[in-house]
């Protein structure tokens, strides 16, 4: 059983921890990942169910944020104040002269 | 009243308030999270419309140049803070992150039993529920202003990393840093607060 314990030991070594290969998840999706990073990250993803179910929440939050804008007018949220409205439109008309 | 097809329509200035108002708000409140900026970059909007005085065939072409406008007014905004104060905020979520891993011996840096992230119910069908862009507003809202800059500057405008350091006077590696730290905890309240919820029991 010695080499199945030496090849743990390899691969532990190789492998980033679940803290920085979070890091490397997020940071995959803005700069391209070194070879040695890229290796250890998909040698981690192999092994551990957490990071792999992070990394599909990363991409997730990603669909969600590009289309966050055409799902802000389902809200009630709120608009310009009358004050304001009242302002900029006569802020308009006297530059529009 | 009839328009003949070759004559463009005149956009009417007058209206842009009534028509465009309360969606350049909202798009400018996300940004600055302040009302009062978030007004005066409206108005600014307008006031550089009118003198840029250009016709559109359409409302929704209006609507996205009028957009454009703004967002450049925005990062104008961004630029001006950036000079006032650094607006790198690393502090933001150093705690939370080492809080949910092991700190030191043989599972040193490994998700905290019970702490690592759970399965999420149905994502793709979330998109569609009202409720969840509720929580998705409401997490965004808790992130810190210049973390939430920035993770909206990356992921709704689709800015790259250099476009975003240049204009925010930043490291790429501090922005790098910002970005997982953003992502991290609205995973995390996304978690909390709508797929716990709505989900399976956990």
């Amino acid at each position: 059983m010695n080499w199945l314990k030496n090849l743990a030991g390899t691969v532990g070594a190789l492998s980033p921890t679940c803290k920085q290969a979070a890091r490397l998840q997020s940071e995959a999706m803005d700069r391209r990942l070194s070879f040695s990073e890229k290796t250890g990250l998909r040698l981690h993803l192999l092994l551990c169910k957490w990071c792999r179910r992070y990394g599909e929440h990363l991409k997730f939050l990603r669909s969600a944020a590009r289309q966050c804008e055409e799902h802000q007018g389902h809200q009630a949220s709120e608009g310009l104040s009358p004050e304001a409205r009242r302002r900029i439109e006569q802020r308009i008309r006297s530059e529009g002269q | 009243m009839t328009r003949s097809l070759t004559e463009p329509p005149v956009s009417d200035p007058e209206r842009w308030v009534e028509l465009y108002g309360d969606y350049l708000f909202r798009y400018a409140m996300t940004r600055l999270r302040d009302p009062a900026q978030a007004e005066d970059a409206v108005q600014e909007t307008f006031l550089a419309a009118l003198k840029a005085d250009k016709r559109f065939a359409g409302r929704s072409a209006e609507r996205t140049w009028l957009a454009g406008i703004l967002k450049n007014k925005v990062c104008d905004y961004y630029r001006r803070a950036s000079r006032e104060t650094p607006f790198a905020d690393l502090e933001f979520y150093a705690d939370e992150e080492s809080g949910r891993f092991v700190g030191a011996g043989a599972q040193e840096g490994a998700w905290i039993r019970g702490l690592g992230p759970r399965p999420w119910p149905t994502p793709a069908e979330s998109l569609e529920n009202k409720g969840f862009w509720q929580a998705y507003r409401d997490c965004s809202e808790r992130l810190p202003k210049r973390t939430a800059a920035v993770f909206n500057l990356r992921e709704v405008d689709n800015l790259g990393s250099e476009e975003i350091c240049l204009m925010l006077k930043i490291s790429e590696s501090n922005l790098w840093v910002m970005l997982h730290r953003a992502r991290m905890a609205l995973r995390q309240c996304l978690e909390t607060h709508w797929f716990g919820k709505a989900g399976e029991p956990l």
